[in-house]
């Protein structure tokens, strides 16, 4: 496909159908110790984590360190495996495709086949059964198996399982990331031009001559010049290096961008040359962002929706005005009053909230920010709060929300 | 806190301060001549880019600089004292005693072999006449005064035991121990979450009231800048460009950069169409650019900014800056602002 013709697509896109899904996302990364390195724990980075990403937009992560913030993005990418959980981008259950083999048989199975025949089963008919599914996806999979495949797991398991490496392929096409620190993700020893136009020559989408054409365009765009193109990284400056990153993002046209703290690394006369970059780009390549941060004012000032997390958990979740105007959680309104404001006439009323984040290996019961919270009750320490939608599209996880005012 | 410094004799004062690095390059100018005051139980902040010298300027006051490092002229003044003047040994007892500093990365700034009340307790017993008892006594006062819950227990405990707010907590209490006069605090919250920023912040001000000593914060972010400071010093590669108390430099800045700075930031509190972009990069500290060092990202800049340095000078009372075009400035702030309401 070419150049325009992938623009063009993703500009045309209907906004009001997510381009990316993550259901229930689990990571945990386990704690091993003793001679024989068992296993002894879970770090629980990110559990069960859910949101939409609609095409063209921003959404902006914000959390404090440790709250499994950059693992969303990591995970997403499938630069880690996930623990459980499904990842559907475009209408195409991802999850498993950078599955070992019989963990992606069994991933099916466990999804789709053994689920679609319990529910035939409870049903009577293919069709009750296909009707009884919530989800649209689900139904459009069931349909897959009961039609076209005529409820055989093995024909189904065969086309899903067919091709793995080329639909591998397809996804590192379209989704790619921009990294936080620009002196450790540039090689050091590769020219510009070829960090560049490297994506584009092994997905073969041009010839060594036009990639490198195209870098030089990259270039271009993202405000460094074509002369640049001979030159090593460690040669730059780190916001001309965060350039380099961007144009690298950009060369196979993706269609989601994961960006992690891509600009906290940077001086704030250069972050704002990289986030004017960044908005102009989405403009015109119609990009679709995950936008990863701690700082909540850049966090704003990208984002079209913000997702709030606070140790594995989305807490909050809604539009950017919403959030703003009508903060739900504790979490989000002391966060937003931590934050010093760069005017002294405006000194804030700050709630400061006690102690430190709690450790992810032994998370608190309940609501896990209850040890923290200042309007916590009994009932937090004992039952979960779930994200659940309080107004139009603004999600909340707290059995007080919008008690705690500013 | 106190704006009114008229009648007040300065505790630090800093004349043309010049700190020169010889390097294999060549000679870095890292800070050239920087002049300041700070007076008692005031807050002066130092705010800048990566690069302009702040920490340096730190550094060369409490004379902590390498080997390569050189102070080549200029005064400072501390408490009637001629610091430059200063033998070495005399510096030893000022250190931690009269003045102290708390630095960014608290895990570095410890020591990861000596239990914190170790550490806190050596400054003690340094500087002041106790027995070692005694010594264990005021460190964990110190420990609690600084809202380390626990701190009998605390205090035996090695730095790779604390959180980073913890440790933060900790490096404040060793550098409060022996109630130093002048504070230097070098992004103390720069590698700390915001919840933690906001406590330490809190915790540094209730200290300030408590001790009534003068704090220089020196931060990259003019949050934290508008939030604790009274007076604000600006820097741009090596030099002061703009110096006056917090409230008169948000509402009026009068230097290009000030401006672009303060402009470039996105804001919690508003929203910003665009963010306003200072064009190019930090000069190279080896090769600052002839005439004034601003003048390569200036929108202002013309012929004379290329040739001439500009002067610090007080452009209204006690509102300093260093440009030539500061009446270009100002239109363009009216142009915007019409330009706002219409």
């Amino acid at each position: 496909m070419t150049e325009d013709k992938r623009t063009e697509l993703k500009m045309g896109r209907d906004r009001s159908k997510p381009l990316l899904q993550v259901e229930n996302l689990v990571k945990y990364f386990p704690v091993r110790a003793g001679v024989f390195r068992r296993v002894v724990d879970y770090v629980k980075a990110v559990d069960d984590v859910s949101f939409e990403i609609y095409p063209r937009e921003t959404l902006g992560l914000v959390g404090e360190s440790g709250c499994g913030k950059t693992t969303v993005g990591m995970t997403l990418l499938r630069l880690h495996e996930t623990t459980s959980g499904r990842i559907i981008i475009e209408g195409k259950d991802t999850t498993y495709y950078f599955m070992p083999f019989f963990r992606a048989r069994k991933y099916l199975k466990e999804t789709y086949v053994n689920r679609f025949n319990d529910l035939k089963e409870k049903a009577g008919s293919v069709n009750s059964a296909i009707e009884s599914l919530e989800n649209e996806f689900d139904k459009k999979i069931a349909r897959q198996y009961f039609e076209k495949h005529n409820g055989s797991s093995s024909d189904f398991m065969k086309e899903m399982m067919s091709k793995r490496e080329e639909k591998r392929k397809a996804f590192r096409r379209e989704a790619q990331i921009i990294f936080q620190d620009p002196y450790s993700s540039l090689n050091p020893r590769m020219r510009v031009k070829n960090i560049i136009a490297e994506g584009a020559i092994i997905h073969k989408l041009a010839t060594r001559k036009e990639a490198l054409k195209k870098a030089a365009d990259l270039l271009k765009t993202v405000g460094l010049s074509s002369e640049h193109m001979s030159r090593f990284p460690h040669e730059f400056s780190g916001g001309q290096r965060q350039r380099i990153g961007i144009a690298r993002a950009l060369v196979l046209n993706p269609d989601i961008i994961v960006a992690d703290e891509a600009v906290s690394a940077l001086d704030v006369s250069i972050q704002a040359q990289v986030l004017n970059i960044l908005n102009d780009l989405q403009e015109r390549f119609g990009l679709t962002f995950l936008f990863i941060a701690h700082d909540l004012a850049v966090i704003r000032h990208v984002s079209d929706r913000i997702a709030v997390m606070y140790l594995g958990k989305i807490v909050e979740l809604a539009s950017k005005d919403d959030i703003f105007a009508k903060p739900l959680h504790p979490y989000t309104v002391s966060l937003m009053s931590a934050i010093p404001i760069p005017d002294p006439e405006k000194k804030s009323k700050r709630i400061v909230l006690k102690g430190d984040v709690p450790s992810p290996i032994n998370p608190p019961s309940g609501c896990r920010f209850h040890t923290r919270c200042p309007i916590a009750k009994e009932i937090c320490s004992k039952e979960e709060p779930p994200l659940v939608e309080m107004e139009d599209g603004h999600k909340v996880a707290c059995h007080f929300a919008g008690e705690m005012k500013r | 806190m106190n704006n009114n410094n008229n009648n007040k004799k300065p505790l630090l004062s800093v004349k043309e301060l010049r700190t020169y690095f010889h390097t294999e390059d060549g000679i870095v100018k890292a800070v050239d001549g920087v002049s300041f005051e700070v007076y008692p139980g005031e807050t002066l902040g130092i705010v800048g880019e990566s690069g302009c010298g702040k920490s340096v300027t730190a550094l060369s006051i409490m004379r902590l600089l390498d080997e390569k490092g050189e102070i080549a002229g200029g005064e400072i003044e501390f408490d009637d004292m001629d610091v430059l003047a200063t033998p070495e040994n005399k510096m030893r007892t000022l250190r931690g005693n009269e003045m102290a500093m708390i630095f960014q990365e608290p895990m570095t700034a410890l020591n990861p072999v000596y239990t914190v009340g170790d550490q806190i307790m050596e400054a003690i017993l340094l500087h002041q006449d106790v027995n070692e008892k005694k010594a264990r006594e005021l460190a964990t006062d110190m420990l609690r005064k600084v809202g380390i819950p626990e701190p009998e227990k605390r205090i035996d405990e090695y730095p790779h035991e604390l959180s980073g707010g913890m440790r933060q907590r900790a490096m404040i209490a060793m550098s409060l121990s022996c109630n130093p006069k002048l504070l230097f605090a070098d992004e103390p919250t720069t590698a700390l979450d915001v919840t933690i920023q906001a406590q330490i912040l809190e915790l540094m001000k209730e200290l300030q009231d408590e001790y009534g000593m003068s704090i220089i914060m020196i931060t990259h972010d003019l949050g934290v800048i508008a939030e604790v400071t009274d007076r604000v010093v600006v820097m741009y590669a090596g030099k002061v460009v703009e110096y006056a108390d917090v409230h008169t430099l948000f509402k009026e800045p009068r230097h290009p950069y000030s401006w672009g700075l303060m402009n470039a930031i996105p804001r919690l509190d508003e929203e910003k169409e665009k963010l306003y972009n200072i064009p190019g990069v930090v000069p190279d500290p080896l090769d600052f650019p002839e005439g004034c060092r601003f003048n390569t990202r200036c929108p202002f800049a013309t012929d004379k900014c290329k040739t001439e340095e500009p002067p610090l000078e007080e452009v209204e009372e006690k509102h300093f800056a260093a440009c030539w075009h500061i009446d270009k400035l100002l239109e363009e702030i009216k142009r915007i602002r019409e330009g706002e309401s219409a």
